[in-house]
């Protein structure tokens, strides 16, 4: 679960913080973007360097590496995947790569926009209120869930509970009685959270107004230029056949 | 029986740029009750997570029965030391509140045949028998805090460890979970409460550890540790009623019965006219 830090919003002051959610999503987007469609091992190295840059520039690339070991399980799937149907060590790393580019992509995103911004650039966007109500509430939630994780997981070693024990299948099961209170606790919260809502007349008036309207300045129309620089040479390098 | 030796204690969160807890060092032996007392985030839970085992030191040590914490793994030390959570919904998993007891009775290697032995006289001595096919999750929140404590206190641990104990219940939920805590106590197990509820802590334990910003401000005799103005300013607490009491009134003799925490002022009264 430690690779979930990578998305949880750190308040600095930073420029990247001070952007507008809406430039950084469309860079952010079209970052995801190319990572998928390139398999290339220089345009993957590329997008992680250049994202690694964004990230100090964020300040958080302490947080960023730190959420790599989390990373750790799912570059093992990957490569273990690979032997066992027939691919290679190198298709091992080359998606190994890409979901580290694709990951940094939102990583950099979420550590430098508050969930209230992300609501707000997705209401602008003409999203309806319910949708983008339930988008920033999961988002603020992933922070919650991951201490109440810890928690729970605390409890049940301190029951003799020993994850590591077993072969796959047993850890599977031994993974229930985290999993299970976590739910429970989960859909139980969700229910408080609506009941607190209604109590406070969510819903009750059909045109809500924005408190901080966005607004883009110059920086954030550098950021529309880079991504749109990032597109072009992104449909260059298909053009010269780069994969 | 257990031995708990903390030495020049210092703790660091992985991503804290500040130690939570700071050169802190004691120790606790068989037979005794301790009440971990101070302010929110003075690192009370923090200290008992690295009793047990869950945290590891960053800088010095904890040793139970002479052997680092560091060099054992927690289901080892849970066999000694059991942990309360304060949220008892954090362990609930099973169906049945008997299945929640065997849990941990699984866990430790007992027998079948053992373990409903154990289910039978832990239920009977929690008082939770009439419950025991009910599911955890419907009992009310002394139910649920006692299931807890007898889920863990099964294997018989010879340390018990209990995070906020009082929270969130009504008086007649506090007089049981006290009754359980005192039980422990009088089979000459050590038990650590955890706690703001001074009232609480005084009816169960004789010494108490004062925390205030990650470090000891206070160890000592609880009554007298609290009977001083400056450290129960200091950790952010308060006297308990029989010792304000008895500052208030000039009446002498309540301290000696803390028991009477759980009677009405009328019954403190008489008990010390008599």
């Amino acid at each position: 679960m430690s690779f979930l830090r990578a998305f949880k919003y750190r308040r600095k002051d930073t420029a990247v913080h001070r952007l507008d959610p809406r430039s950084k999503f469309l860079l952010s987007i079209i970052l995801m973007a190319v990572s998928i469609v390139f398999t290339d091992i220089r345009v993957l190295l590329a997008l992680v360097f250049g994202q690694i840059i964004l990230l100090s520039l964020a300040e958080s690339l302490r947080e960023w590496l730190s959420s790599l070991r989390g990373l750790l399980f799912f570059f093992a799937v990957i490569f273990a995947t690979q032997i066992l149907f027939g691919g290679t060590l190198y298709t091992g790393f080359i998606l190994s790569l890409r979901l580290l580019a694709l990951s940094s992509s939102m990583s950099w995103f979420f550590l430098s926009s508050t969930p209230e911004d992300i609501g707000r650039a997705m209401s602008v966007a003409g999203l309806p209120i319910e949708l983008t109500f339930s988008f920033t509430m999961a988002i603020r939630f992933i922070p919650v869930i991951y201490d109440e994780f810890q928690s729970i997981y605390d409890t049940q070693r301190s029951r003799g509970l020993e994850l590591e024990k077993g072969g796959f299948r047993n850890r599977i099961r031994n993974l229930m009685p985290v999993l299970i209170p976590l739910l429970v606790g989960t859909i139980r919260r969700t229910y408080e959270i609506a009941d607190a809502m209604e109590v406070r007349a969510f819903g009750a008036s059909p045109k809500r107004t924005i408190f901080k309207p966005l607004r883009l300045k110059s920086g954030d129309y550098l950021v529309c230029a880079a991504s749109a620089i990032l597109v072009a040479s992104a449909a260059y390098l298909k053009l010269l056949g780069i994969e | 029986m257990v031995k708990i030796v903390v030495e020049s204690l210092y703790f660091r969160y992985p991503e804290a740029s500040d130690y939570a807890l700071r050169n802190i060092s004691f120790r606790i032996v068989e037979g005794e009750s301790v009440a971990i007392l101070g302010e929110n985030g003075a690192g009370k839970t923090t200290l008992a997570k690295n009793l047990n085992g869950l945290l590891k030191p960053t800088e010095g040590s904890v040793k139970i029965d002479g052997v680092d914490t560091r060099n054992l793994s927690v289901a080892k030390i849970a066999r000694k030391i059991g942990f309360v959570n304060h949220n008892p919904e954090h362990q609930f998993f099973a169906e049945k509140v008997e299945d929640e007891v065997r849990f941990g009775l699984r866990n430790f290697g007992f027998s079948e045949e053992a373990a409903d032995k154990t289910i039978q006289e832990v239920l009977n001595v929690f008082g939770l028998e009439e419950y025991r096919g009910k599911n955890p999750f419907q009992l009310s929140g002394g139910e649920k805090k006692r299931l807890a404590i007898a889920s863990i206190m099964a294997w018989r641990p010879e340390a018990l460890i209990v995070d906020e104990p009082t929270i969130g219940m009504d008086y007649a939920q506090k007089l049981n979970i006290r009754r359980v805590l005192r039980s422990i106590v009088s089979e000459g197990r050590c038990v650590i409460v955890i706690t703001h509820d001074v009232d609480f802590a005084a009816s169960i334990c004789e010494r108490a550890i004062i925390l205030s910003r990650g470090e000891v401000i206070g160890d000592g005799r609880l009554r007298d540790l609290l009977s001083d103005d400056k450290l129960v300013e200091k950790a952010s607490l308060r006297k308990p009623f029989l010792i304000e009491l008895e500052k208030e009134t000039g009446l002498t003799g309540l301290e000696e019965d803390f028991d009477a925490i759980s009677s009405t002022l009328v019954e403190v009264f008489q008990k010390c006219r008599s």
